[in-house]
């Protein structure tokens, strides 16, 4: 088969649907890396625009430009759109976009997974896009701080909005998460070691592993909010037994660490382009790694420092001042390990480096600023003043914004295939970097002049009135900086040079490949063996193109591709991916009429997106069957597979492990909200407890343990070709029988509305039956295939994967029964 | 203590014509004034370590010797244990401890006579009570004695409210269901802003409040209810 | 996934033990636990042991990270496992240090 013949081949199995409707079905990364960080952008592009009206209104004092109603909205959202609709999505759209390129393979682990997150970022933004238009945007804040959130003081739909768009798009950086970290542990080019992994990998791997870490203190925060708003659980109210400080706590467990996962991608595309620009190789490789894994660790113990102000004794103050500091460390290493590659190698000040360098100025001030305020004293001063604003600015626009424009004159090429024409961009990164210095550098002295964030307004006696004059116009020469970056782009895309192949001369494999980039990204897998694989074999394009790598042969309309082990990247079995399909934006949808119901209070619709997701989810398993064994097939190089449905840790068991991991964060940050409560809330222990029953306890527990372990029969059964059905019988039973006790819990716990406890009792006691019904689902379904003859020793991974769910379940069902019913012995 | 920003200072304040009512670097009483010299200690360390950053970043540019390591051990050797692990660990720690004990120093501690009064927040109103005086309540006006230390007891009754008074001491917050205890004094007699500092919706930027300091002749007619 | 245990788990611990405790210096002001052993306040005696045994299990963690019988056939991996080895000293010395120095309710 010749080059062009294979490229046809390859195309026609790969490529999305001609036309605008393909960006419904499509569920190649490439495109939907595109479609998510053109969207990013677009955010970004709403929240800049907000940025200039905040501006606006600060420039003069006794502003009547907006009044404090409309102002409120206007930085809430600013906050809200940057932080969950711009950072995070564009992580996810460069990581979607990039990462099987860099890692030698042609698609991320779960396609039809990636467009369902896709969707949801669309759906869930648009909510919050609505609100604003309709000028009923939240109005509290981006930290949304209770009691001023709640029903009593926020009573209208606005932090609604907040509360149920956000966890909605949400769902998108948990879905994103987890296919991240498989597909960098299991989806890599064969050879690939962890220590021959692009150091970006290793960036998105930690920031994937943060994020699913990170977010769920998030969506439990807004859940039980949202609970207490709708439904006036006092999860947040003093007087019932409530904390105000717990969403505090549930909000900055979230809240730190998301500045990292924010900024580690940056230092991701920081460690990759700057090497390039330097015609060397990045310096002590293994020392940065070391560095982002003690980030990432260092990053969940610090949230305490966003709460200095609140009253808590000086030492619980100190324990997270001194982690503070020592966060900067790893940072350091870092930043050093980078200029001492710019030592090793020589140089050169092209565009991206530009930024790059604009990323060194800003941030190096915004991580001095962070460690002053790390410093409790100084913080009891600083908090809450524009002296902060300054510093997350810093920190954000010059940890995020300036890396991001490197990466995006870096790749631009690669996306486009295309030179760039005009200058434009060196004349708008100096817009951009000495408008972003004037506007926010002046801040922190305006600050420690006692200006506070968020007001709406001063006066000529406060004497800010020059320092926010220069600010203002400060921002209006970053905004046409900006703008004009956003020309350049467009002008690039239409003008009309193409480049040569690895214009940069990297050394990754993301540049071997044509570009733009073909639907399948590479004609067959290459082998890897070094860290820089192009540069090591500069023919090695030329060489996958002719098919010498693996699966160069396209077979029927497989979409093939391989799954490693993790550590060593051995070829272990063979993956045939799903094709286009509508199914993920329709999931999507439907999942956003769950939500809306939840929205407008039209409580008929939840039940109805309940049962639509979870039809549509079955449906979307049920697609990935075969009846027939499909056997070992020929992968290149001599190599023989197994398909992965004939072995016990397939994507999807991977995939769940991942999910889990976030479940039990979530599951664990309740538990730690109940001990929370009942250790340091105001107003406990509470008057009315649960009656425990141990038989109750100890049927419930047998129950969930007895599912977990009819599961694993069932598993060895379907393994040795065996019959399945009685042990899949035993596990539905014992699902129903643990479902029936969180039921009885409920049934029999004190009114929830009473006290806090009662309401956390009815959270876990809803916890553990949404896990049954789970259960009882997974079951039915494997019984659903063993019926209708689906299942064989070589069609056996579903067993696993709900077998794996079973042991989750057993865990946390005992856990939640033995917590309810132990909660309401009195001592 | 350091001259140059204390010129900068004073440059910028005569630039806005202002009095610096609400400046935490015009400092009126002693915990205002270890804070602003932490804070002038930080900016001298935090330029230094910029311009040495920033020399090393363009030095990489103009640089035409070869390198000073040539190897990879060479340069994990400065670039990664020596600059990246050792200085930053080092001047951290020194931070950290400075830090540590300003902090301490700053607590409400009982060893001294201390004068008790209570603040309440209100959306946009602050109350004040005083324990020298029972029943008597002030609003949006605190009255204390110059020169000597005042536990201001913070309480919410509805959102929280963070009270702060720029000149005299960082500030604290007012947390439903909770009184947290914030340590005060004022040198010499005289009026001090005080803001609201955590966000609480419509009114919140003109929510504020002042600090009366009185000589002790002044506090003891406050006492004894002579003035309003 | 062992090599990734191996580079997760001493900075792992160290977030756990951190978080024990803060978490117990949150229940020993919560409750105002008072007392005291040996002439020590029975809080900080509490605090300190907590914070010695958090060191002790990273010295454990680092030495057996540093044993032939736990390393991984990359030499890589064993590199960074160490690395954050040290890290989960470091983090454990440095960050709970506060439970000998300063005032713990107050
Ligand atoms: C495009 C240039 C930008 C300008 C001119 C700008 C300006 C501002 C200003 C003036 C405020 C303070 C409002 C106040 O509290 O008084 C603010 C708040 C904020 N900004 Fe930006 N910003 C920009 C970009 C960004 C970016 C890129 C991010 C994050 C990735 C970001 C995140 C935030 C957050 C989280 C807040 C706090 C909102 C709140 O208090 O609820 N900003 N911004
Ligand atoms: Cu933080
Ligand atoms: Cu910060």
């Amino acid at each position: 088969m010749n080059v062009v013949t294979r490229h046809r081949r390859l195309d026609a199995i790969w490529a999305s649907e001609r036309g605008f409707r393909g960006w419904f079905s499509t569920v190649n990364h490439t495109d939907l890396g595109r479609m998510f960080l053109v969207t990013s952008f677009f955010f970004f592009i709403i929240g800049g625009i907000l940025a200039m009206l905040i501006r606006a209104q600060l420039a003069t004092p006794d502003s009547a430009f907006a009044g404090p109603d409309i102002y409120n909205q206007i930085f809430t959202m600013h906050g809200t759109i940057m932080m969950f609709l711009f950072a995070i999505p564009a992580f996810e759209g460069l990581a979607i976009y990039l990462l099987p390129k860099i890692l030698g393979t042609r698609d991320l682990a779960f396609p039809r997974l990636t467009a369902y997150g896709y969707w949801c970022y669309v759906f869930g933004g648009s909510m919050l896009l609505v609100a604003m238009l309709l000028g009923i945007a939240p109005d509290s804040g981006w930290f949304m701080y209770t009691p001023l959130s709640n029903a009593i003081y926020s009573p209208g739909i606005n932090t609604d909005f907040w509360l149920i768009g956000i966890t909605f798009v949400e769902i998108s950086a948990i879905a994103a998460a987890a296919e991240i970290c498989v597909s960098i542990l299991k989806f890599r080019a064969p050879g690939m070691t962890l220590a021959k992994m692009p150091i970006f990998a290793w960036y998105a791997l930690v920031t994937a592993l943060m994020i699913l870490t990170g977010f769920p203190p998030l969506i439990l925060g807004s859940i039980l909010l949202e609970v207490e708003r709708a439904f006036g659980f006092p999860f947040f109210q003093v007087e019932l037994g409530g904390d105000s400080l717990l969403w505090q706590h549930l909000f900055w467990l979230f809240g730190h660490p998301e500045v990292y996962i924010i900024f580690l991608p940056a230092a991701g595309i920081v460690s990759t382009v700057l090497p390039v620009m330097c015609r060397t190789t990045l310096i002590g490789y293994g020392w940065i790694v070391a560095a982002i894994v003690a980030l990432a660790f260092l990053s969940f113990g610090l949230w305490v420092h966003h709460m200095f102000t609140t009253g808590i004794p000086h030492m619980g103050l100190a324990f997270f001042s001194a982690a503070s500091t020592l966060v900067a460390v790893p940072t350091a290493v870092q930043l050093f390990a980078w200029i001492g590659t710019m030592w090793k190698g020589r140089p050169e000040l092209h565009l991206p480096m530009l930024h790059i360098m604009g990323f060194f100025a800003t941030f190096v001030i915004g991580g001095l600023t962070g460690v002053m305020v790390a410093m409790v004293p100084f913080n009891w001063q600083v908090h809450d003043t524009a002296f902060i604003t300054a510093h997350l600015h810093y920190v954000l626009f010059g940890g995020f914004v300036f890396p991001v424009f490197a990466g995006i004159y870096y790749w631009l090429p690669h996306v486009s295939g295309r030179k760039r024409f005009f200058r434009l961009g060196e004349f708008a990164f100096w817009l951009i970097f000495v408008g972003f210095h004037v506007t926010f550098f002046a801040m922190h002295w305006v600050g420690l002049l006692g200006q506070r964030r968020r007001i709406d307004t001063y006066t000529p006696e406060d004497g800010w009135t020059l320092i926010n004059l220069i600010s203002s116009v400060g921002s209006f020469v970053l905004s046409i900086g900006i703008a004009m970056v956003l020309l350049d782009v467009i002008l690039h895309v239409l003008s009309s040079r193409k480049i040569r192949r690895n214009p940069w001369q990297a050394g990754t494999l993301d540049w071997a490949m044509m570009t733009p980039p073909p639907s399948y990204n590479f004609a067959s897998l290459p082998h890897v063996d070094s860290r820089h694989p192009l540069a090591d074999n500069p023919a090695l394009p030329v060489r996958l193109a002719q098919g010498h790598g693996y699966l160069g042969t396209p077979r029927a309309d497989w979409r093939e591709t391989l799954m490693v082990d993790a550590a060593t990247g051995r070829p272990e079995a063979h993956v045939i991916y799903p094709a286009n399909t509508r199914l993920p934006i329709l999931m999507s949808a439907v999942t956003g009429i769950f939500f809306l119901g939840l929205l407008l209070k039209t409580y008929w619709m939840v039940p109805i997106g309940m049962v639509g997701v979870a039809g549509l989810a079955l449906r979307w398993v049920w697609m990935l069957g075969r009846r027939d064994d499909l056997g070992a097939q020929h992968v290149g190089q001599g190599v023989i597979l197994p398909h992965a449905s004939a072995t016990d840790r397939s994507p999807g068991w991977w995939g769940s492990l991942f999910l889990m991991f976030a479940n039990a964060t979530l599951f664990g940050c309740l538990l730690f909200g109940f001990a929370f409560l009942w250790t340091v809330a105001p107003g406990w222990p509470p008057l009315v407890r649960f009656e425990p029953s141990f038989i109750e306890l100890g049927v419930g527990v047998a129950a969930a343990l007895g599912t977990a372990l009819a599961l694993r029969v069932a598993m060895a059964a379907v393994r040795n070709a065996r019959a399945t059905l009685p042990a899949l019988g035993i596990a539905l039973t014992g699902a129903v029988v643990f479902g029936a006790c969180c039921a009885v819990m409920l049934w029999r716990a004190p009114p929830p509305v009473d006290h806090a406890y009662a309401a956390t009792l009815f959270v876990l006691g809803s916890y553990g039956l949404f896990h049954a019904v789970l259960i009882v689902l997974m079951t039915g379904h494997l019984i659903a295939r063993v019926w209708q003859g689906y299942t064989s020793p070589a069609r056996r991974s579903e067993f696993a994967v709900v077998s794996l769910w079973g042991d989750y379940v057993a865990v946390i069902g005992s856990l939640v029964l033995l917590v309810g019913h132990l909660s309401g012995l009195s001592l | 203590m350091a001259p140059r920003g204390v010129i900068l200072a004073t440059t910028l304040l005569a630039l806005n014509g202002c009095d610096g009512a609400t400046s935490t670097l015009q400092t009126a009483g002693p915990a205002a004034r270890v804070i602003a010299d932490l804070w002038w200690a930080m900016l001298v360390g935090a330029v230094l370590i910029f311009m040495l950053v920033m020399a090393l970043v363009v030095l990489a540019f103009v640089r035409r010797s070869p390198d000073v390591a040539a190897d990879e051990r060479g340069q994990v050797r400065v670039w990664i244990i020596a600059l990246g692990l050792a200085f930053p660990m080092v001047v951290l720690a020194v931070l950290l401890g400075f830090g540590l004990v300003i902090g301490e120093r700053l607590l409400p501690r009982d060893d001294v006579t201390v004068v008790q009064v209570s603040a309440q927040g209100q959306r946009w109103v602050w109350t004040f009570s005083y324990a020298d005086a029972p029943g008597r309540v002030t609003e949006d006006i605190l009255h204390i004695p110059a020169g000597q230390p005042v536990d201001v007891s913070i309480t919410t009754a509805d959102v929280i409210h963070s009270f702060w008074v720029p000149r005299l001491a960082g500030k604290l917050d007012a947390i439903p269901g909770r009184s947290n205890v914030l340590r005060i004094e004022a040198d010499a007699p005289g009026d001090y802003q005080g803001l609201s500092a955590e966000f609480s919706g419509e009114n919140y930027a003109d929510f504020g409040f002042t600090v009366r300091a009185h000589d002790a002749a002044g506090w003891a007619d406050f006492i004894a209810g002579e003035t309003e | 996934m062992k090599d990734l245990v191996r580079i997760l788990i001493a900075p792992l611990v160290w977030l756990a033990a951190f978080s024990a405790v803060y978490g117990l210096h949150g229940v020993i002001c919560g409750f105002a636990v008072d007392g005291t052993v040996f002439g020590l306040s029975l809080a900080r005696v509490l605090l300190v042991t907590a914070y010695v045994l958090a060191i002790l299990v990273q010295v454990v963690l680092l030495w057996a990270l540093y044993q032939d019988r736990f390393s991984s056939a990359s030499v890589f991996v064993n590199f960074v496992g160490r690395a954050s080895g040290w890290v989960g000293v470091i983090a454990a010395v440095w960050t709970m240090l506060p439970a000998v120095l300063t005032t713990y309710c107050g």
